[in-house]
């Protein structure tokens, strides 16, 4: 394994939580918060040692897919360990733990927290958690991939590690390039949802928060009550964003080049937009009787489908005391998740689309025993490598849920209460129900649990193999046994 | 919104090189990625075999699209309306060609296509202009030319011909005992009456040098030199090669480059034998080429080689379609013979191991398509200042030989050469001056319409003025 290759990115990405630490500080200098202080100590700690890091050069920058999956691993995890710190030592959150927890929860865009008043955060915190989001969403690699300067192909590497979807494919030539328009996209995208928020009235700090929460499909709301206090106007907005950041970012891109047509023929965003679609007209359907109006009723049913879909998890009603039916549509939605290629989580609508393609030729096959049939996706026939792949993505899915399922099961909670808030964890949703519900929080969870949702998470984020692979053995083993005979070599 | 994405992708692009669209990932074609991407140039691949184009974008930053390349829907997904130039290196010419004429529909870009079959190869130029392509490839062709350059003068593992053939560069090894070892550069002049020569690398012991006045000569040195044609004979004569083209040649496989070799040998009066296995194959052969002598046998039978007469022949060139068929045969020719010997290889993947088995003269068709196109892109992405004319790899790419077009003013014209401050690894090998070869001394200088040729460690010089140091 190239490990000089993987420290010197994951110097860098050292360097750019540096930076981007320095954020919370402007926010403390503005609202005069002492707690900005711990920012900035751990924002020079981290810009040190990514600096000692990636200090040297590697000589041979060839990386493979798997060198790409454990540098996306390792750096993520990084990433949290020193994204905490500040939080701990402000002893806003005063379990390191429970810090860690919080902070994976931002970076993995997953929204849950543990914290039961949100509202007693400092200012710079708020943003901290909320901005986590705005950088897992996109993704940290593909922001370096963006702006440092890295020679050689075998990059691609990496985004393919970060970035979710069967498959993975740059949008033009360059990966530089692929990675700078994704995060213009993004930006503007982020942007023009903050603007919107403050015509709509929402006081700066709120629209900022609420915009880049938005933008990285996170959840973290700066209020108790997340988005439920806000004014229709802003639901609406926010409902609408959500929607869009869930939709694969190649449709941004077409439209952006004059592509309109490819972009509206996309099979992937049709799907989603029939689901969403059919799941607002359902809930809207089950919860009238509950609101005054059928406006009101149709709002809270498109924020929370669009929140659930894209892996938001802001919650505008507590839909926990919405009828069952509404509630197993949210749940279903938790698993769905958004398109590949946008900045949800879950199991990703093109999956879900090749599984069902899968299923109907199974069942031709049983009727034309001899017929062959190439599943076909976006025009284009599908390599039964990526059928596989999305197969054994199923499976090691299902694997993983049961196993942290069992493990979360430990401490008897409710089963509705262990189940969903493993598949939000997973999915990277936030809230689930009952005891996870949208009025509650994940705080009651033992520091093991807690410890088995953040793996979840992360898995969830990297879509499940570049974390697992972190944990293979016989990667370290192969990476330990090259390394004695490099020295062995270097002797002679 | 739009505008500041576009100059984001194209203010990258004028910076860093063209959009190029490679469709076909053979050899050929990868070997095209693996020396394009490196200079920065926007590149899309084509190739209807999915595994192909994964593994190859996984190795470098490229694109990948999986079709055919004469679609016209495939090639709007590679983005050829914004191209700049399409290279269609498929297994088969007709594709090939078609790709280009459909691209050449859409947009204005330049077209290359790789033209193989003789039928076709003897209306290369009317297809070009008919066709409007760019350029036509014929790697066997191009291999058979270099393989018969080198059996016109045996003792050269390897020519490359500049200026439109008036100048040349010769590689060869330096023997046992022979009068330049242990010498310095500069005593050549001295001590030798033919020295209107120039040496412009050496290679020893894996490494590969730009010489000065003061470097020594020693055995088993392979030594590049220019010169023109008749000066370079001359200087090889004294200092004591046999300078005679080779009388016979024993070609192995009956391909398209063997069928093109041997067509150039007969022409230039060599007696040519061709041992082919497939019979049909041996009968087309023997219409074509009515003067050589063609058997149908296995090549690489060592009786039948012995039989026809392997020990005596005085040159031996196996051209079979396995690289390591090709290896085996020149290494039982040099065990067994004193034939002067050339190998084809074509993939490039061991070329490392290929250089330490001494095989002699190596000719590699894909690096020769490569050159081709690489010199053309060079050219085109600064086709405002000076043009480059050819460009050649030597030493497996570690010393690129240049020659360059001097068209507008600059710094260097009417400069005496010796005081241009010249980047290290760098000479100024020849002047073209109105068709004479000009082998500088410091007191020459550059002018204007000269062409110039560099020899340098140094890539992806791009103009003249790039050999300054700065």
């Amino acid at each position: 394994m190239n490990t000089s290759m993987v420290r010197y990115i994951i110097g860098n990405i050292l360097k750019i939580e540096a930076v981007f630490l320095l954020l919370p500080c402007v926010v403390a200098i503005f609202y005069k918060e002492s707690q900005g202080w711990n920012y900035l100590l751990v924002a020079i700690l981290s810009g040190l040692l990514g600096f000692l890091l990636s200090l040297k050069k590697p000589k041979n920058n060839i990386f493979y897919l798997k060198e790409g999956c454990i540098t996306t691993a390792l750096s993520w995890i990084i990433l949290s360990l020193v994204g905490c710190i500040p939080l701990y030592i402000t002893n806003e959150i005063p379990n390191l733990i429970d810090a860690f927890f919080e902070i994976v929860s931002g970076f993995t865009t997953t929204g849950a927290t543990i914290l039961s008043d949100v509202e007693a955060l400092s200012h710079c915190s708020l943003f901290w958690r909320c901005f986590t989001h705005w950088i897992g969403g996109m993704g940290v690699l593909v922001f370096l991939l963006a702006i440092v300067p890295m020679n050689g192909g075998s990059h691609m590497n990496l985004m393919r590690a970060e970035s979710p979807g069967p498959t993975v494919g740059k949008l033009v030539p360059k990966l530089k390039i692929t990675a700078r328009i994704l995060y213009v996209i993004y930006f503007v995208l982020t942007v023009v949802e903050f603007i919107l928020l403050l015509i709509a009235g929402t006081p700066v700090f709120d629209a900022l928060c609420l915009s880049i929460g938005t933008a990285g499909t996170g959840g973290f709301a700066v209020k108790n009550t997340s988005v439920a206090d806000y004014s229709s106007a802003v639901i609406w907005i926010v409902s609408i964003f959500m929607f869009l950041f869930g939709v694969n970012f190649n449709m941004y891109y077409l439209i952006l080049y004059g592509k309109l047509k490819k972009a509206l023929l996309m099979e992937e965003v049709r799907a989603y937009v029939l689901i969403v679609t059919a799941s607002i007209i359902g809930i809207t359907i089950s919860i009238l009787s509950l609101y005054p109006s059928l406006g009101e009723a149709l709002m809270h049913a498109a924020f929370q489908v669009t929140s659930i879909i894209s892996t938001t998890g802001f919650a505008s009603a507590d839909y926990e005391v919405w009828p069952g039916f509404a509630k197993s549509i949210l749940v279903i939605l938790t698993f769905i998740g958004a398109c590949a290629g946008s900045t949800g989580g879950g199991i990703k609508i093109s999956r879900i689309l090749i599984a069902i393609k899968v299923f109907i030729k199974e069942i031709t096959s049983y009727i034309h025993p001899k017929s062959i049939k190439k599943i076909q996706m976006e025009g284009k026939p599908l390599e039964d490598d990526v059928i596989r792949a999305t197969s054994v993505y199923f499976l090691t899915f299902i694997l993983i849920f049961v196993c942290s399922f069992l493990l979360v099961a430990l401490e008897n909670k409710d089963f509705t209460t262990t189940f969903t808030a493993i598949a939000a964890t997973l999915n990277n949703v936030g809230p689930g129900l009952e005891m996870v519900g949208p009025t509650q929080n994940f705080g009651h969870f033992n520091w093991f649990s807690k410890l088995v949702m953040s793996f979840d998470m992360i898995a969830g984020r990297l879509e499940l193999f570049p974390l697992l692979l972190l944990f293979t053995p016989a990667i370290w083993r192969e990476h330990f046994s090259t390394r004695i005979a490099e020295k062995k070599k270097n002797k002679h | 919104m739009l505008d500041f994405m576009s100059s984001l992708t194209s203010g990258e692009r004028n910076k860093h090189g063209l959009k190029i669209i490679i469709v076909g990932c053979g050899n050929v074609g990868s070997t095209l990625v693996e020396q394009l991407a490196p200079e920065g140039h926007d590149i899309t691949i084509i190739d209807t075999d999915a595994t192909v184009v994964q593994s190859i974008t996984n190795m470098y930053d490229i694109m990948g699209v999986v079709g055919n390349g004469a679609n016209y829907s495939t090639q709007t997904e590679a983005g050829i309306e914004s191209a700049d130039l399409i290279i269609a290196v498929t297994n088969s010419d007709e594709l090939n060609l078609l790709c280009c004429t459909i691209a050449k529909q859409s947009t204005n870009c330049a077209a290359v296509a790789r033209v193989r079959t003789p039928d076709y190869n003897a209306e290369t130029s009317y297809l070009r202009k008919s066709l409007g392509l760019t350029m036509i490839l014929n790697p066997e062709y191009e291999a058979a030319r270099e393989a018969a350059r080198v059996l016109y003068l045996p003792t050269a593992l390897e020519i490359n011909s500049f200026a439109h053939g008036q100048a040349e560069m010769i590689k060869f090894k330096i023997p046992e005992y022979n009068i330049l070892d242990g010498k310095p550069i500069y005593s050549l002049s001295r001590e030798l009456t033919n020295n209107h020569i120039l040496i412009c690398a050496i290679e020893r012991d894996g490494e590969v040098y730009i010489p000065s006045g003061n470097f020594m000569l020693h055995t088993g040195d392979i030594i590049s030199f220019v010169a023109t044609k008749k000066n370079a004979i001359a200087f090889l004569g004294e200092i004591g090669f046999d300078t005679k083209q080779v009388k016979n040649t024993m070609i192995v496989g009956g391909g398209r480059a063997s069928y093109y070799l041997a067509k150039q040998l007969i022409t230039m009066g060599i007696d040519v034998k061709i041992i082919e296995q497939n019979k049909s194959r041996c009968e087309d052969l023997s219409n074509l080429l009515p003067e050589a002598i063609i058997i149908n046998g296995d090549g690489t039978d060592s009786e039948l080689l012995k039989e026809e007469g392997l020990e005596f022949a005085e040159s031996f060139v196996p051209l079979t379609g396995k690289d390591t068929e090709n290896v085996m045969l020149t290494l039982y020719a040099k065990q067994v013979s004193d034939a002067k010997v050339v190998t084809k290889i074509n993939r490039s993947t061991f070329k490392n191991v290929i250089a330490k088995l001494d095989l002699g003269s190596v000719v590699y068709p894909e690096y020769i398509t490569s050159e081709a196109i690489i010199k053309y892109v060079r050219a085109k992405k600064d086709s405002y200042n000076s043009n480059i004319e050819s460009l050649y790899h030597l030493f497996d790419s570690r010393v690129e030989a240049i020659e360059f077009l001097v068209e507008k003013k600059s710094e260097l014209i009417n400069v005496p050469l010796m005081e241009l401050s010249l980047k290290d690894n760098l000479l100024i090998a020849f002047i073209n001056r109105n068709g004479k070869i000009l082998i500088p001394r410091g007191q020459d200088t550059i002018q204007i319409g000269d062409t110039v040729m560099i020899v340098t460690t140094h890539t992806g010089f791009y103009d003249l003025e790039d050999i300054l140091e700065k």
